[in-house]
């Protein structure tokens, strides 16, 4: 086949293809997903969510189980979303004796009706230092909420959170509104920080929280004695707030948004790597049987006879539990599966073809079976598969995410099976956390639907006899 | 000859199952031995419990004379092959030997026990679902045949393709969160009450815990059988017999129920059954999101507790039940359509 002739089958098919309006809603789907998976890195919100997406410390700034921030939209009390605050104002004044006070601001527009749960303060940290934080309210009160010495860092982040370790002096600022006997029924161990931060000072104000809006200032500083030894980089702050992100957070607190974005690419190899190896393993092996005939047609038959009766799921199980197989394992042995799909129908159209004239003209002509093979059969019947490729894709996807959802996944990445097994271990279905159960279903159902949208389209297509007359 | 036919697919079938098992056996060969030397070992201490008053040397001796005598009875100390063809052997005639942690119902440690009493909760869920799937989808396939390219055609097209590759787990996991614990009307799962109901209750009971499953194999089941239908439905409305009947003033639904189906039964027979197989093979897994204790959720149970003995003898099972399945195919194929020459020599 020259290029001019497949640039006309190409156009001639696109004329057809443009009909089918399912089919390019399919195709949108899926041009959009390659889009979304080369761009990942710009899409998402955690950025290594690919390679830390078991790491404890990555997520330990979440809340878990957080709804998605937009359930704010339909709840009175709004809640506070979780946010990062980078880029403070730093300010560094040097004192005497070559001590630097550095001091890092950061603002917080606060505006919900919720408390946040937790603001936790990260840094990275060289040396020996004081460290000291405060906030300034937006009644201009300013509360010194927590104070540390650290000694003898190397480059550690340092970490404070106000829940934990800004009890004692929320405890010590409430006293100065609070009665004697209303003060009785509470201890430093049994207020939350962000509760009384974040509330209008008055009598009563540890029973009931009204939120006291405005612009937060929170306030860094360090206290660096050695110079040149103590040291503060990359301060940065997290408000957790009780909802989180595009799609919340599951019970390790990991955003389930960037799991779902990080699965995407996932999806599309698994589907997209087994459907085509399988596909065209199936293509060549129904030409060779076909056109071979005989004996070798016999032992091929056979052979997918019995590949053709053993079931996939279960298979593929028991394999993955004893084997623990990586991504491309498994792939591997979904192919091996997989490739009887289109022997069949192949086979039948090249016993066909083989009888054509122009294949015994070829013969007579000297060429060898190879040339005949791939120069007159297979560019006719590579068109055909395509359809099937696409069918099979959603096939690869699920079974794949059915061995995740046993627990039995590759523990290198994120699948969209893998965040289902996690819901499923974490009672998600009796918590009623739908966002953590409904969305990766929905998106392997979605990509299933694309495909079967692009193939259903395009068998209409290349098998004339299924149209609608 | 018919008869011969199916004796000749009955031996075929037996032929590929045992090359399948074999294939198995030769694969999860050292996680077999693995397992069983380590049942061996649990077996030998066991036993030395259970003695009492003994040297410690007379004890040693008796440990390994023990050891030795039961790697015998097992085989262990032969060459590689004949452990295999043993192992084989072994699967085929249901020797599948005992669990190491799960028990079935009657407190028994036997695989065959264990897989035995799963597999008609799994043949009645998936044979009722399959069935009401195949009503409804041909009931459906029928209407969108009948006008092809109309409304109804089309808007059930689009969802056939919506829920082509739905997993049924996520949507029983989305139907348990919202039936069971929105509406609080189903139980969220297993067969039946704890402790199950006497009397007439008992079956009304079981269905009640059946709705749900069956429910989610039929939102995505039919869509499928309702496009196959319509597609062999339609080939067949084409042809000359179908229009004669109509010019003959035969009512439609005689032409349809009586013409058509008729000569839509064997590739329809096949379909279903095909669907009802590729359950077997794909959504079974779905059993353990209902704990249904089928064959599927022990899988789940099995991959949980990593019981080898169990996962192997439920793996031999489902693809033993999966070659029923395609030699009934292949009769019943033969049986329904007259046409097919079936017996070699016509």
């Amino acid at each position: 086949m020259k290029f001019a002739d497949f640039k006309y089958g190409l156009s001639e098919f696109w004329s057809e293809f443009k009909k089918e309006r399912s089919g390019l809603v399919g195709l949108a789907i899926l041009i959009l997903s390659i889009l979304v998976v080369i761009f990942e890195p710009l899409i998402l919100p955690w950025k290594e969510a690919n390679t830390k997406w078991r790491s404890i410390d990555y997520w330990q700034d979440n809340s878990a189980g957080a709804p998605p921030a937009w359930t704010n939209f339909f709840s009175k009390q709004k809640a506070a979303i979780t946010v990062r605050l980078e880029n403070p104002k730093d300010e560094v004044i040097e004192m005497d004796g070559g001590i630097k006070l550095a001091t890092y601001t950061f603002d917080y527009d606060y505006t919900a009706d919720k408390a946040p749960l937790d603001v936790i303060f990260h840094m990275i940290g060289h040396g020996d230092f004081p460290v000291q934080v405060a906030v300034e309210r937006p009644d201009g009160q300013i509360i010194e909420l927590a104070q540390r010495f650290e000694q003898g860092l190397s480059g550690q982040d340092i970490r404070i959170s106000l829940d934990n370790d800004g009890r004692e002096s929320v405890f010590t600022f409430i006293k100065s509104h609070e009665s004697e006997e209303a003060l009785k029924e509470y201890s430093s161990k049994s207020l939350r920080t962000c509760n009384i931060v974040f509330n209008q000072t008055r009598e009563g104000m540890a029973t009931e929280f009204k939120s006291l809006k405005g612009n937060y200032k929170f306030i860094v500083r360090a206290l660096l004695l050695v110079p040149g030894y103590s040291e503060v980089e990359d301060p940065y702050t997290v408000v957790t707030g009780s909802v989180s992100g595009l799609l919340g957070t599951d019970d390790s607190k990991r955003d389930i948004f960037s799991g779902l974005v990080a699965g995407l690419k996932w999806a599309l190899i698994i589907g997209l790597l087994t459907s085509a190896i399988s596909v065209l393993i199936g293509v060549m092996y129904g030409i060779v049987s076909a056109y071979f005939g005989g004996a070798v047609d016999s032992v091929m038959q056979f052979i997918y006879q019995i590949v053709n009766s053993v079931p996939i799921l279960p298979v593929l199980i028991v394999v993955s539990a004893i084997f623990k197989p990586s991504i491309y394992m498994l792939i591997t042995a979904m192919v091996l599966f997989f490739w009887t799909g289109s022997v069949m129908t192949v086979r039948s159209m090249a016993l066909q073809i083989k009888e054509e004239t122009y294949i015994e003209a070829a013969k007579a002509l000297g060429a060898k079976h190879s040339r005949i093979i791939f120069k007159h059969m297979v560019p006719l019947l590579i068109p055909y598969s395509f359809a099937s490729m696409a069918l099979s894709v959603p096939s690869a996807i699920v079974y794949e995410s059915s061995v995740s959802l046993l627990g039995l996944g590759d523990a290198t990445i994120v699948t969209w099976g893998q965040i289902l097994h996690d819901a499923m271990q974490g009672a998600a279905i009796l918590k009623g956390i739908w966002w953590w159960v409904l969305p990766p279903g929905l998106l392997i159902a979605i990509m299933g639907m694309t495909f079967a949208f692009l193939g259903f389209s395009m068998d209409k297509i290349l098998h004339p006899k299924l149209k609608t007359r | 000859m018919y008869k011969w036919f199916a004796v000749k697919r009955m031996l075929k079938g037996i032929f590929t199952y045992v090359i399948i098992i074999f294939i198995m056996s030769v694969l999860f060969n050292t996680v077999n031995e693995q397992t069983m030397r380590s049942s061996i070992e649990e077996q030998v201490r066991a036993e030395t419990m259970r003695l009492k008053n003994m040297q410690p040397s007379a004890l040693q001796r008796f440990q390994e004379q023990r050891r030795q005598e039961l790697i015998r009875l097992y085989r262990l100390d032969r060459p590689l092959m004949e452990r295999i063809l043993f192992r084989t052997w072994n699967t085929i005639t249901f020797n599948f030997g005992k669990s190491t942690i799960i028990k079935s119902s009657r407190g028994d440690r036997e695989v065959l026990a264990i897989v035995g009493e799963a597999i008609p909760r799994s043949l009645v869920l998936f044979t009722v679902a399959m069935a009401i799937e195949i009503v409804v989808g041909i009931i459906l396939g029928l209407k969108k045949a009948q006008k092809p390219g109309g409304s109804l055609d089309r808007s059930t097209s689009l969802i056939t393709m919506i829920v082509y590759g739905m997993p049924t787990f996520w949507l029983a996991m989305i139907l348990i969160m919202f039936f069971v614990y929105q509406l609080r009307i189903f139980p969220s799962g297993g067969m039946h009450t704890v402790p199950p109901p006497q009397g007439i209750m008992y079956y009304i009971d079981f269905l009640w815990h059946m709705t749900l499953p069956l429910l989610t194999l039929l939102l995505i089941g039919f869509w499928g059988i309702a496009f196959v239908v319509r597609n062999i439905v339609l080939s067949i409305l084409q042809e000359d017999y179908i229009m004669a009947a109509r010019a003959r003033g035969i009512p439609e639904n005689k032409v349809l129920f009586g013409h058509t189906l008729r000569t839509a039964a064997p590739p329809l027979i096949t379909m279903s059954v095909l669907s009802l197989l590729a359950s077997i093979g794909g959504a079974i897994i779905f059993e353990g999101i209902f704990s249904w204790p089928g064959l599927g959720n022990l899988y789940w149970i099995a991959v949980q507790q990593n019981d080898i003995p169990v996962l192997m003898g439920d793996l031999a099972i489902t693809v033993g039940l999966y070659q029923v399945g395609l030699i009934l195919l292949d009769l019943t194929y033969g049986f329904m359509d007259p046409r097919i020459k079936v017996g070699g020599k016509a």
